[in-house]
């Protein structure tokens, strides 16, 4: 209740002529131990590595055919028949494993929220379950599915709907946490059933982000469909494997800077994409 | 004087949208028709999951279990290891992709390089790596060291480009040199972004890392490999669930670090401002959480 002004402490000090700086704080404990524990870190993992600058040097300085073969690579892989076969059954993987897996990331991702999913235990298990499927990386899916289903472009199919699925149901998830909850509200309090509210209060709202994901995840696929063939799933990568089998360098190092092109003018086209339904 | 109800006005028709679905419909006609797969296996595929899925978790031993704890530990350090070297040279580089610090031709010009170093996957680099390195951790090493400075450069560029102009503007005033000016005008501002996005990508590094024993470049990869290979699928087993716990745990330990260097020691507010405002928006949040990453939606960043 007193007058201001006059018992304002900002008042008393205007009056001195330079006010003391206050001593400057020291790293927090949090800092000091992140620092120590990183440098730690990194002493035991260069060693179990065998990790040496010398060594890295003398490898890297060392004349070596792969090298050598990327500064001369043959391009005339291209026009091979074979070749030709693998890359476009590399991009149709890509296509279909995108078009499959994030289709059905859609309802899993909405089954994740407490709007889409009311049911606690349920909801529970489907998080688990999208985070057992992201915690698997793509060529371990090709791994099994070769092994279960046998060598072949199903493998790399299934193997590229699973990391799909991950994928785009992890982003998907985040953006529906971000949502605005009033359509919802609005489709509940008129009497819409829960797919309905889904269908016209959620899915609109979420449908750009999802669609720049399921392109953003093609480009992802499409360079993981490269890969796949070297454990016997499909596509170019069977190709890769057998000139490296053979040690042909300048073959290999060919077909993967053509692949190269063809990924970041794919990329290309996607962001532009992208950027307009965004 | 009452028009009884106004009419509505026609619903528009996007053609951009209707575009988009028709190339998408034909793309993927193209491509399923196209592809030559073995669709008969297809229905027997719920099946051979099963068995396999039985096989794998019904034969486990606990006598695998030092050995691939030791592999999945490889793995770790090829992804730990991997991401300090890839860091090393990411930094420097997106001081030089960012178009506040250096000219629009240097940073379009790195910024190529960053592309194209991302392009590549770490697999086919570890085969490449491999008969320069031998078939050893330092292969792995390698190709997640090269592999990942494309993805951490662009991740980085995006931070700095972000920052507030007035420090590097005030240590410019006081006559700082060029160097100067980045040691106390931008490394204050980005440090803990810096930080906490090298941890985000050791996490993606380990699933990388997991896989690369495949090709022979070191990790539990290479155990799980041969464990399928020669069909001993209780070892497989055990190593897949080692991988998914192991990832998770990473994940889960990394990711609180992440969020503490961040937010800063109150949890809240101490750090905020040092996000990049207004730019970013869908990016900050992300990757602060989550574990797969999509920076600005626009522009395409690669987290594996």
């Amino acid at each position: 209740m007193s007058a201001p002004g006059t018992t304002d402490p900002d008042a008393a000090t205007s009056g001195r002529p330079a006010p003391e700086l206050p001593p400057k704080p020291g790293p927090s404990w949090f800092a000091i131990g992140g620092t120590i524990g990183a440098i730690v870190m990194t002493v035991i993992t260069a060693r179990s590595v065998g990790f040496s600058f010398s060594d890295v040097w003398s490898n890297l300085s060392r004349q070596n055919s792969v090298i050598e073969g990327a500064l001369s690579p043959d391009w005339s892989q291209i026009w091979s028949e074979r070749s030709r076969s693998a890359f476009i059954e590399t991009l149709q993987l890509a296509v279909l494993g995108t078009v499959v897996g994030a289709t059905l990331a859609l309802p899993l991702a909405l089954w994740t929220t407490k709007f889409g999913n009311p049911n606690r235990f349920l909801r529970t298990i489907v998080r688990s379950f999208n985070n057992v499927i992201r915690s698997i990386p793509d060529l371990l899916w090709a791994l099994i599915f070769v092994t279960a289903v046998g060598i072949g472009a199903l493998s790399g199919l299934l193997a590229l709907i699973f990391f799909s699925l991950a994928v785009t149901t992890k982003l998907t998830s985040d953006i529906l946490d971000g949502i605005d909850m009033g359509p919802v509200e609005a489709a509940n309090a008129s009497g819409a059933g829960l797919n309905q509210m889904l269908r016209t209060a959620v899915v609109p709202q979420i449908l750009p982000s999802y669609a720049s994901f399921v392109l953003y995840n093609f480009e992802l696929n499409l360079r993981a469909s490269a890969v796949l063939g070297l454990v016997g799933a499909g596509g170019i990568g069977a190709r890769i494997e057998f000139f490296r089998g053979r040690g042909q360098w300048e073959e290999l190092w060919g077909l993967v800077f053509m692949f190269f092109l063809v990924v970041l003018i794919v990329e290309r086209i996607s962001v532009s994409l992208r950027r307009r339904l965004v | 004087m009452s028009t009884p109800a106004p009419r509505l006005p026609a619903k528009p028709i996007d053609r951009y949208k209707w575009f988009f679905t028709a190339g998408v419909v034909g793309i993927t006609l193209w491509s399923a028709l196209g592809l030559e797969a073995k669709w008969s296996r297809l229905l027997d595929a719920p099946s051979d999951m099963w068995t396999l899925g039985r096989v794998m978790f019904t034969n486990m031993e606990a006598a695998d279990f030092p050995d691939l704890i030791r592999a999945m530990w490889e793995s770790v350090a090829i992804a730990w290891v991997g991401t300090l070297i890839a860091s090393v040279f990411a930094i420097p580089m997106s001081f030089l992709a960012a178009e506040n610090l250096v000219g629009r031709p240097i940073a379009w010009v790195t910024r190529q390089v960053l592309n194209l170093l991302r392009a590549i996957p770490e697999v086919i680099l570890a085969l490449v790596f491999i008969p320069v390195f031998g078939l050893s951790p330092m292969a792995g090493v390698m190709a997640i060291g090269i592999g990942s400075i494309g993805s951490l450069g662009k991740l980085f560029y995006e931070i700095i480009e972000g920052i507030k102009d007035e420090p590097i503007e005030a240590s410019e005033a006081v006559g700082a040199s060029r160097l100067q000016r980045l040691r106390w005008g931008v490394l204050p501002q980005v440090t803990p972004e810096l930080a906490s996005l090298i941890l985000y990508r050791f996490e993606v590094n380990i699933r990388a890392s997991a896989v690369l024993g495949v090709v022979g470049a070191g990790g539990i990869g290479g155990d799980l490999q041969q464990a399928l290979l020669f069909k001993d699928f209780g070892t497989a087993g055990l190593g897949l669930i080692i991988i998914v716990i192991g990832t998770i745990a990473v994940d889960t330990v990394s990711g609180a670090v992440r969020r503490r260097i961040v937010a800063g020691p109150t949890g809240g507010g101490g750090g905020s401002s040092l996000r990049p405002t207004g730019r970013l928006p869908i990016f900050s949040r992300r990757w602060a959480t989550g574990v797969d990453t999509i920076t600005t939606v626009a522009e395409s960043p690669s987290p594996h």
